[in-house]
């Protein structure tokens, strides 16, 4: 369709908008190997030589390396609890016809509505009450419970396509349904759960405001939080080139993460999974 | 039979109890709590909460800033959903009709911003616009309109629009891939049909692929309009902070300073509660505006 405008027209706006995505990345990328000198005399120009001096400066004297472990960290525990919680309740929810599953189906997928910002303040008295602030495994179940609704909606889309007959056989068999959720329903939604899993893990690594409110001590800080502290300080200090450093720190596994992974992510969405 | 009733029941519990319970107290709770608390002047600190009724509501209607800050939560979705729904509407045709080649390039590439980080994006755009060391203008520089160049973020005029850009950068990947989907998904022979008629490609795609790409289309506008209620502040607060005066203050960016700066915390609450009234209310009038029967072709 649309031939007349040929290919070669279409390629124009298609080339323009790789480079209005892809330049700043590369200029950061860049910056993060310029000394602050290089980095005023012009925006454009290429650094003198390459060295990794900003990002061990970002690294250990600006915190970013705890930082990044500390969100290497929430984003594990987050995706393994977000699954523990949704993998049961999807099978249920699909699988397992009661009374009220209807009901509870949507009362998750409605709450997905609902902005989380009314929330916030409840939230924090409620972690400063249980004495959970500041920490990284109550931030984890936090994330972890405000995606369990997305979890489920895309976990139950993939459930729906495991044949009946699978189950039915193997309680025949004498299968508890225990075995069965985990042993031959679990493996078949594989794919289903890598696609939940990789968007939670990207949100999660990328969380800023609810580590921001819920995190206090600076060593406890995840790297949005760490990166807005290391903004205010290459301010002061001028460590603009420390700066590109840190944001590359920040958004570099996730694109090598996300480049391994992103079919999933098509397959999900083609699939029909977010529809 | 018994037994196996219990063991339903108890299986049951295991696969949903766990999950209804955390999700009880880390999202009802605090939702619940958040109208609660509107009804409260509280500074967070002091044990004593007074309950005041509807005394926050009442100031929320005297605040000259909530206007503002309704505006241009508005300015921000109606530019978020033009912006991100024109263009990713022509990548997505783009990516899937015409067969190019590279079409996989374009499909990641444009995704990226999608996965990075809003405060990484936020700080990132702020260094372009950086008066001094920014590519903006530096670039308006090279090419003799040193008139043009400004403090973007620091203009009462130009913050709000400079805000809204990388917004859209950040928003085009996901929903192109959602059309893509849509589109993959049309019968090819719809097309050979239409072009034996003598249909135009214009008209193809006004009568073949928007009609049965509307579900995703209008999915993706009403998750932009979501998103862009609940969740442009966060870009708004690592740009500019609302500044400068309140030129680009929305309701969430008011609400974190109001709360967690100036511990006014039942006000906060109230703002919230705002937010949850208008991102419903918009979404209910979204869709009466995007209803349309359903095409079967």
């Amino acid at each position: 369709m649309i031939r007349a405008l040929s290919r070669l027209a279409v390629r124009i706006p298609l080339l323009i908008w790789s480079f209005i995505v892809v330049f700043p990345l590369i200029w950061m990328f860049i910056g993060a190997f310029k000394t602050n000198a290089e980095i005023f005399a012009s925006p454009w120009a290429l650094p003198q030589k390459f060295n990794f001096h900003n990002f061990i400066a970002a690294w250990t004297d600006y915190n970013i390396g705890s930082a990044f472990l500390n969100s290497l960290f929430v984003t594990l525990l987050g995706t393994l609890l977000c699954l523990a919680f949704s993998i049961p309740t999807a099978y249920a929810l699909e699988r397992l016809r009661f009374k009220g599953s209807e009901i509870l189906l949507n009362t998750y997928l409605a709450s997905m509505m609902i902005p989380s910002v009314l929330g916030w303040i409840p939230l924090f008295f409620l972690l400063l009450k249980l004495n959970l602030l500041d920490n990284l495994w109550a931030l984890s179940l936090i994330y972890a419970v405000s995606h369990i609704p997305f979890t489920i909606f895309i976990l139950i889309s993939f459930m729906g396509n495991v044949p009946k007959e699978l189950e039915e056989a193997a309680t025949i068999d004498g299968m508890s349904p225990y075995g069965i959720l985990f042993k031959i329903v679990t493996p078949l939604v594989k794919s289903g759960i890598i696609t939940a899993s990789i968007l939670n893990a990207i949100s999660f690594w990328n969380e800023y405001f609810m580590a921001l409110i819920l995190l206090q001590q600076e060593s406890k800080n995840t790297l949005g939080v760490a990166m807005d502290l290391l903004k205010t300080n290459a301010q002061y200090e001028s460590a603009w080139g420390v700066l590109f450093a840190g944001l590359c720190i920040a958004v570099i596994p996730v694109i090598i993460f996300y480049t391994i992974f992103q079919r999933y992510i098509v397959k999900g969405m083609t699939e029909g999974a977010i529809k | 039979m018994v037994q196996s009733k219990k063991q339903r029941y108890l299986f049951l519990s295991f696969c949903l109890l766990p999950t209804f319970i955390v999700f009880c107290i880390f999202t009802v709770y605090p939702m619940l709590g958040g109208l609660y608390y509107s009804f409260f002047d509280w500074s967070g600190t002091s044990s004593v909460k007074e309950f005041i009724g509807f005394d926050n509501y009442k100031q929320l209607l005297r605040d000259s800033v909530i206007p503002k800050a309704i505006l241009n939560d508005y300015f921000f979705v109606f530019v978020k959903v033009l912006g991100i729904m024109i263009l990713s509407l022509f990548f997505a045709v783009a990516l899937t009709q015409l067969r190019i080649k590279e079409a996989p390039f374009y499909r990641i590439v444009f995704f990226f911003p999608n996965i990075m980080s809003v405060v990484v994006i936020g700080i990132l755009w702020q260094f372009i616009y950086d008066p001094n060391i920014g590519i903006v203008n530096s670039l308006l520089n090279a090419i003799g309109l040193e008139q043009w160049a400004k403090p973007w973020l620091g203009d009462m005029t130009w913050a709000l629009p400079s805000i809204a850009i990388p917004a859209i950068w950040a928003g085009i990947g996901l929903f192109m891939l959602l059309l893509m989907g849509g589109i993959t998904n049309i019968s090819k022979s719809l097309y050979e049909a239409a072009e034996i008629d003598g249909a135009s490609e214009w008209q193809q795609f006004w009568k073949i692929t928007v009609p049965l790409i509307w579900p995703q289309i209008k999915t993706s506008i009403i998750y932009i309009v979501i998103t862009s209620l609940n969740g442009s502040f966060v870009l708004v607060q690592v740009m500019t902070g609302g500044g400068p005066g309140n030129a680009t203050e929305v309701l969430g960016s008011y609400l974190y300073q109001r709360a967690f700066e100036d511990f006014k915390f039942g006000y906060g609450a109230a703002i919230g509660v705002l937010i949850l009234v208008i991102s419903l209310l918009t979404v209910i009038i979204l869709q009466f505006v995007l209803k349309k029967e359903k095409v079967e072709y």
